[in-house]
């Protein structure tokens, strides 16, 4: 047992699909990952390698009572497909890169968009506006023992019941074993790593009363309401 | 016993001077905290003048937890051919919260270390071409070097201070505290508008100029003053 002078923070952990807990390394996000906007606005949506952004690993939220973050005015939802890792490495060839998924979660991507908007005028840092405190909601783990690899399947996201996103997996620009990939080159990954997959169209404003649900290809559905922040 | 599916990641710490390990929670950065390094990295776009450096919103960049590294050998990270270095005074939190006042902050330091952050400075710059984030660049395995924590009671000459930092026995960073622009109490109170600060965190707060590129080979000490140093080279990948 190592002798901390206090005692460390819980490990963050997901719940997973017919029991037991996923623990929480890392959260790796995609960028800008759904090419409709990109093929409708008459561009190549491979021109530009994936951007890749952190969330920290106990900013994890698991849905039910989620807290208006501080120092935002529009606070975003973006619906996700969220992919766990049981193992990784570096430079994952693409052909092993879905040997390496534990399993996938609907997720939730919040966002303090006027942080981001200011972050990107001046060229500076997103973490402000990314790496809030539980931004990174994430529904309970679905083995992929249970559902074998996704590729396809619908993704959508509600706001008080109402439909605000709707799009199909196959649609991603970069398909889940290119981002395992590229992701290994830039990072070890390993076995507690999330990674957020992007968002499709249709990001908007959540604000307090607000329940959202995500539900991802038949995975355990995500739910969280906004609530009022105290203190 | 949590009934975990995977074995869960080791707890990152960083030893105590005098005994005992720090448990990490989370590594907050600040950049641009010293002047004549903002004029270093913007070149000839220099505008703003020390009193607007101190409203600006603060630029903070975070890390994470599990990238920390105690010194010796670091292997070149992926995918970079321009590493940084940059050398940099780490405060350690007992404590926190939210919208924190300045003396507030100031009861909730744990201590003192020095540290290093590595910067992949070539996809910074893209990263900034492009108004993309900034992870690919900070966010590095092995990214936060950190010496050992100095209880916050034994290291009391902070403004006194100087931070040095050396490659291959080279003076490369050499710097006053005191020419910070904004301190750390006031720091950890502008973070704490952005996010709740909680015991286990740790914040960089800004390197000086004379920032430069890391090669397999060079060997790095950075000091400051009493505080334990920390020591490191770079070897191939």
């Amino acid at each position: 047992m190592t002798d901390f002078v206090f005692v460390p923070s819980p490990q963050p952990a997901v719940p997973v699909v017919g029991g037991g807990l996923f623990p929480v390394r890392r959260i790796f996000c995609v960028g800008k990952n759904y090419a409709d906007h990109v093929k409708e606005m008459g561009g190549d949506p491979k021109n530009v390698p994936p951007v890749f952004f952190t969330k920290p690993a106990d900013a994890v939220h698991t849905g039910g009572q989620f807290n208006f973050p501080l120092a935002t005015d529009n606070l975003h939802y973006e619906g996700e497909m969220v992919v766990a890792l049981k193992s990784g490495g570096t430079h994952i060839p693409e052909a092993e890169a879905t040997g390496h998924i534990f399993g996938y979660a609907a997720g939730c991507d919040l966002t303090r968009r006027d942080l981001q908007a200011a972050a990107k005028e001046k060229g500076g840092p997103w973490d402000t506006a990314k790496a809030l405190d539980d931004g990174a909601a994430v529904g309970p783990i679905t083995p992929v023992a249970d559902v074998g690899v996704l590729d396809k399947g619908s993704i959508s996201l509600s706001v008080n019941g109402e439909t605000r996103q709707q799009s199909d997996l196959s649609l991603m620009i970069w398909s889940l074993p290119e981002i395992i990939a590229r992701l290994s080159g830039l990072f070890a990954l390993k076995a507690g790593d999330l990674i957020y997959t992007g968002t499709p169209e249709g990001v908007g404003p959540l604000v307090v009363g607000d329940t959202c649900r995500i539900e991802v290809a038949g995975l355990a559905p995500l739910d969280f309401q906004v609530f009022e922040r105290k203190g | 016993m949590r009934d975990y599916v995977i074995s869960p990641p080791t707890q990152p710490a960083i030893p105590v001077v005098g005994g005992g390990w720090f448990p990490v929670r989370r590594i907050f950065c600040i950049g641009q905290n010293y002047l004549a390094d903002v004029k270093e990295l913007i070149g000839d776009h220099v505008k703003e003048t020390e009193d607007e450096a101190k409203k600006a919103i603060p630029v903070v960049f975070t890390k994470p937890a599990d990238s920390i590294c105690l010194g010796g050998n670091i292997p070149l990270p992926l995918a970079t051919d321009n590493l940084h270095y940059e050398g940099e005074l780490v405060v350690a939190m007992k404590d926190g919260g939210t919208n924190l006042s300045p003396s507030a902050a100031e009861e909730m330091i744990y201590g003192f270390a020095v540290g290093c952050d590595l910067t992949r400075r070539d996809l910074q710059e893209v990263a900034k071409e492009l108004s993309g984030p900034w992870d690919m660049a900070k966010a590095i395995d092995n990214g936060a070097v950190v010496g050992g924590v100095m209880p916050e009671k034994e290291f009391w000459a902070l403004e006194e201070a100087r931070l040095m930092l050396s490659v291959n026995n080279d003076v490369k960073q050499e710097e006053d505290l005191k020419a910070m622009i904004k301190p750390v109490w006031n720091i950890i109170s502008d973070i704490s508008r952005y996010f709740e600060i909680k015991a286990g965190d740790l914040i960089f707060t800004g390197t000086p100029s004379g920032v430069g590129q890391l090669v397999p080979g060079d060997k790095v000490r950075i000091g400051i003053n009493d505080l334990a140093p920390v020591e490191f080279w770079i070897s191939e990948q």
